[in-house]
């Protein structure tokens, strides 16, 4: 009998630096959890902080995978996988990303600077937002009456994205001094 | 050094931008909160219809007296005709903030607002 050749899985020095920012990214993802929260759906979504910095050091491709890679195993670790809250959180995370990749393209367009980690954190967290009442809508209540919440939310979203931008643009000055 | 500065001009437009979506979400989804959505019709003893107030339409509801015609008409809602002797249902005129009542006693017919913010739990007169 011929043991079957060991399973190598090789990974390239991307995936390591992926996967290293994911583990940052969920670490902030699990640690928020325990946070106190003054509404439900309201939280300040620092580990965007992450996927911000890895967007503008990084590229879109990278953001991609480290905010999927956050949703899938945060939710696993915080035992949420598969839940309506799961759902919540993969549709703000697909919202925000698709924003985020119209908005990484169409940067260089923009005269002067373009967009900084700020801008794209306020887009990205409206987004967020809007996805997830888009699905709460469709999936968990099928009532027009969700949208009163619209304004509230998104003014934490507008509030908490300033924050996790000017966090985002602090963390990049420092990254790129050195 | 690439960028020192925390906000680039692009980045304050957004600002500005979500500064001014934000106020209009709340006037749009928040103005005249006290605006009824729908209402609820009791016949006699039967169960409570609700009948929505965005659709403009006319509705007959049979009492014990004959015929009464209820009108929905821009989010409001009144007794148009109603066999009732003093006629105080019709004279009731429009009903459109929540929990606003109007009443056909004679035909056991009652037209309540239900909004999203009750001002009211009951009323006892």
């Amino acid at each position: 009998m011929t043991q079957p050749p060991p399973l190598r899985l090789h990974s390239t020095p991307d995936d390591r630096r992926i996967a290293a920012l994911a583990a940052l990214a969920i670490a902030i993802h699990v640690l928020e959890t325990a946070l106190p929260s003054p509404l439900p759906g309201v939280k300040p979504g620092l580990a965007n902080v992450i996927t911000l910095v890895v967007l503008l050091q990084y590229g879109w491709r990278d953001a991609v995978w480290v905010s999927l890679l956050r949703v899938f195993a945060g939710s696993l670790l915080i035992g949420s996988f598969l839940t309506p809250t799961f759902a919540l959180s993969l549709a703000g995370a697909c919202a925000s990303l698709a924003v985020l990749g119209l908005a990484w393209r169409l940067n260089p367009l923009i005269p002067g600077q373009g967009l900084g980690a700020v801008g794209f954190s306020i887009l990205a967290a409206l987004a967020h937002m809007g996805g997830q009442l888009i699905i709460a809508r469709l999936l968990i209540i099928p009532h027009d009456g969700l949208f009163h919440l619209l304004p509230v939310l998104m003014t934490a979203a507008v509030l908490f994205g300033i924050v996790s931008g000017i966090i985002s643009q602090s963390i990049l000055i420092h990254i790129r001094q050195e | 050094m690439i960028r020192t500065k925390i906000l680039t001009s692009a980045d304050i437009i957004v600002i500005c931008a979500a500064l001014v979506l934000l106020p209009w979400l709340y006037s749009h989804f928040w103005g005249d909160g006290s605006q009824g959505e729908t209402a609820r019709i009791q016949v006699a003893d039967q169960t409570p219809m609700i009948i929505p107030l965005q659709h403009s339409q006319r509705y007959t509801f049979d009492g014990p007296l004959g015929s009464s015609i209820i009108e929905v008409q821009d989010g409001r809602i009144r007794f148009v005709e109603s066999p009732c002797r003093n006629q105080l249902c019709v004279h009731s005129g429009w009903l459109q903030n929540d929990a606003e009542f109007a009443a056909c006693l004679p035909n056991l017919i009652s037209i309540t607002i239900a909004g999203r913010n009750p001002r009211f739990d009951s009323i006892n007169f």
